[in-house]
């Protein structure tokens, strides 16, 4: 995925883009703090909306029961993060394989410096102790068999998991989760749909608010199938009927996800699903993240069109054994099989963001 | 589906008669809540532009096994005069293109198609209107771009491949400005191509509660002798349950482009089909 560059160039052009827009954007007046409603009267949730958060996606041991930090203690873990960065940015590649496999250095990674509003130990608010609940019997076999086959040599493009492949990103969702990169969306509104457009991938989903419920079951879909209500001022939205493929955190295909879109000031928008799958699942569980209303413009991830990395995986893999070598030891996510692709798996989804304790 | 499509069509030709290739009667669409003529809704060509944008006869499809049903249908030119007007060297480009299409095209490998071919694929895109920005969601390959009205006179931050939009009123009509495309999108399935100096301005013009006139005008010094356009009416999908489903070609396309890496596929040559190299 090393080479999927246009988005990168988010990186290099915020600063232009950030004159741009201050060029051409009217100052808001921000007399209020009121969220905005729409033309139309709806509560207006529209605009580009920038998930980074640095934040745990499950609560670290060193956080004990603790459910909200200080002040100081959030500067101490943004700290602590700018520290674990700096002395990512000096280590010695693995097997010189540093910057291939997993290898992002700090020009490809764009998750924030800050921790999300809510000043939580973790994103995950339920259960309690802000960790997602074991996963079933079942999903363990799911999950082991996906990761033994992400973790063998490929013999085919099939045998990449999704996010290689392009089919889905890894952040977008549904639900969204701050990322490596691309952690924007942009949400569109009519009074009879709402749609989100996410940076990753380029990929848009198109919510119905016109009452209508799901499509039939028989059609599933990668993002499942979306649609939409008011609760007072919060959008909710519920997805189901995933592929089999589909796969978050361990979820299967009978995931039923509930998402939660608050705007709770002109520059906040908060953000909560509940994923309840009890076939994956021991119980069902949430996650907060507070949403900040961003300037940028999204850019094109053209990830499909650059994946150069799928072709000289699967002709590395061809060569090797045409040679008759054993192709298990030259790129660390395939060597050692599942345990090691499961781990290069998380990096890919929190690539750096969580010092190590 | 089909049969939805056929009947509109006969309406849509029937209105077209009037409306496309006359003076137009000036509709006035319904409006937005923000006072902008309304496009909101799911929109989708018929015909066989995507396959050709100029004059084609039937002509018999790369893939016998799908028999009649893989065939390629007939056509007449969208094309303003009916040609063209490539440069000598562009239309011999072309030619070649055409050879070797399901090599080279880039959507028989799930690419973003750019624009104006992305309008114009058998596939429906919604609109999503907000007053300063229009969101295109296209169903093929989920692609997705956004116009935008509140930035006259900016420049893309970097090209893409569907381009930067800038879009504003002129009546009725929506007129989006297109730069930055990548030169790796071509308009058809007959190796019709550009360069990285395409221009395109697009212009949608409601000329019926049910219908848009759409016109591309296409420039590309580098490889045409001057602009020319193309026109087709766009149908919305009035189906009460018509949405924008899921249509992620990746994994149909993995075939095509990297079935000659596959551990059982013969060994690789330098010249497999669809080898996911640029064109």
């Amino acid at each position: 995925m090393a080479n999927r560059s246009v988005s990168v160039t988010k990186l290099v052009t915020a600063a232009v883009a950030v004159l741009v827009v201050s060029l051409a954007a009217a100052p808001t007046v921000a007399a209020e703090d009121a969220p905005p409603t729409t033309s139309w009267g709806a509560p207006d949730l529209q605009g580009t909306w920038d998930f980074r958060s640095i934040t745990p996606f499950e609560r670290p041991k060193e956080f004990g029961d603790k459910e909200f930090l200080t002040a100081e203690e959030v500067a101490a873990w943004e700290e602590k993060t700018r520290k674990a960065r700096a002395a990512r940015a000096e280590r010695t590649p693995v097997q010189g394989q540093g910057d291939v496999d997993g290898g992002y250095n700090a020009f490809w990674l764009d998750r924030g410096e800050q921790m999300t509003g809510t000043m939580r130990t973790s994103l995950v608010v339920d259960p309690p102790d802000g960790r997602i609940p074991a996963l079933t019997a079942e999903a363990k076999r799911r999950s082991d068999a996906r990761y033994a086959r992400w973790g063998a040599v490929p013999a085919g493009p099939e045998d990449r998991n999704p996010l290689e492949r392009c089919i889905v990103g890894f952040n977008s969702g549904p639900p969204m989760n701050p990322g490596a990169y691309n952690n924007f969306a942009e949400i569109f509104q009519t009074p009879t749909y709402v749609a989100i457009l996410n940076e990753m991938i380029n990929d848009h989903r198109i919510i119905p608010l016109d009452g209508r419920g799901h499509g039939p079951e028989s059609i599933r879909m990668w993002k499942g199938d979306s649609v939409g209500r008011w609760e007072g001022n919060t959008l909710v939205v519920t997805t189901k009927h995933f592929t089999d493929h589909t796969n978050f955190r361990g979820s299967g295909p009978g995931m039923v996800l509930e998402e939660r879109f608050t705007r709770t000031s002109p520059d906040a928008l908060l953000y909560e699903y509940t994923i309840t799958d009890p076939e994956s699942f021991e119980r069902p569980w949430s996650v907060a993240v507070e949403m900040k209303r961003s300037d940028d413009p999204l850019l094109e991830y053209a990830c499909h069109e650059g994946n150069r990395a799928m072709t000289l995986m699967l002709s590395g893999a061809r060569l090797r054994e045409r040679e008759g070598e054993s192709a298990d030891d030259w790129l660390a996510s395939w060597y050692g099989g599942a345990k090691a692709a499961n781990a290069a798996q998380e990096r890919l989804e929190e690539e750096t963001s969580d010092p190590e304790p | 589906m089909r049969d939805f499509l056929l009947a509109h069509a006969l309406v849509g030709i029937l209105l077209a008669c009037f409306s496309v290739n006359s003076a137009p009667a000036q509709y006035a669409a319904a409006r937005t809540p923000d006072g902008d003529p309304d496009l909101n809704g799911i929109w989708q060509a018929l015909g066989s532009a995507h396959w050709d944008l100029e004059d084609h006869a039937a002509r018999p499809g790369p893939a016998e096994v799908l028999g009649a049903l893989g065939a390629i249908p007939a056509g007449l030119s969208v094309v303003e005069g009916g040609a063209i007007p490539y440069q000598p060297w562009a239309a011999e480009q072309r030619a070649k293109n055409l050879a070797n299409w399901v090599k080279l095209d880039p959507a028989v490998k799930c690419f973003m198609p750019g624009i104006p071919r992305a309008t114009y694929m058998p596939f429906p895109f919604q609109i999503v209107q907000r007053s300063n920005k229009i969101l295109f969601a296209y169903e093929f390959a989920s692609t997705s771009r956004v116009v935008r009205l509140d930035r006259p006179g900016t420049e893309a931050l970097a090209p893409s491949w569907m381009g930067y939009g800038l879009g504003r009123w002129e009546g009725e009509t929506l007129v989006v400005d297109v730069t930055a495309q990548v030169a790796d999108t071509w308009f058809d399935s007959s190796g019709n191509f550009h360069s990285d100096e395409l221009r395109v301005e697009e212009r949608y013009t409601p000329i019926g509660p049910n219908l848009l006139r759409y016109e591309a005008t296409v420039e590309d010094p580098k490889v045409f002798t001057r602009p020319w356009k193309l026109s087709i009416p766009l149908y919305r999908r009035v189906e009460p349950d018509a949405r924008i489903l899921e249509f992620k070609c990746v994994p149909f396309a993995e075939g095509a482009m990297y079935g000659h890496l596959r551990r059982e596929a013969a060994p690789a040559e330098d010249t497999q089909p669809g080898s996911g190299e640029g064109n």
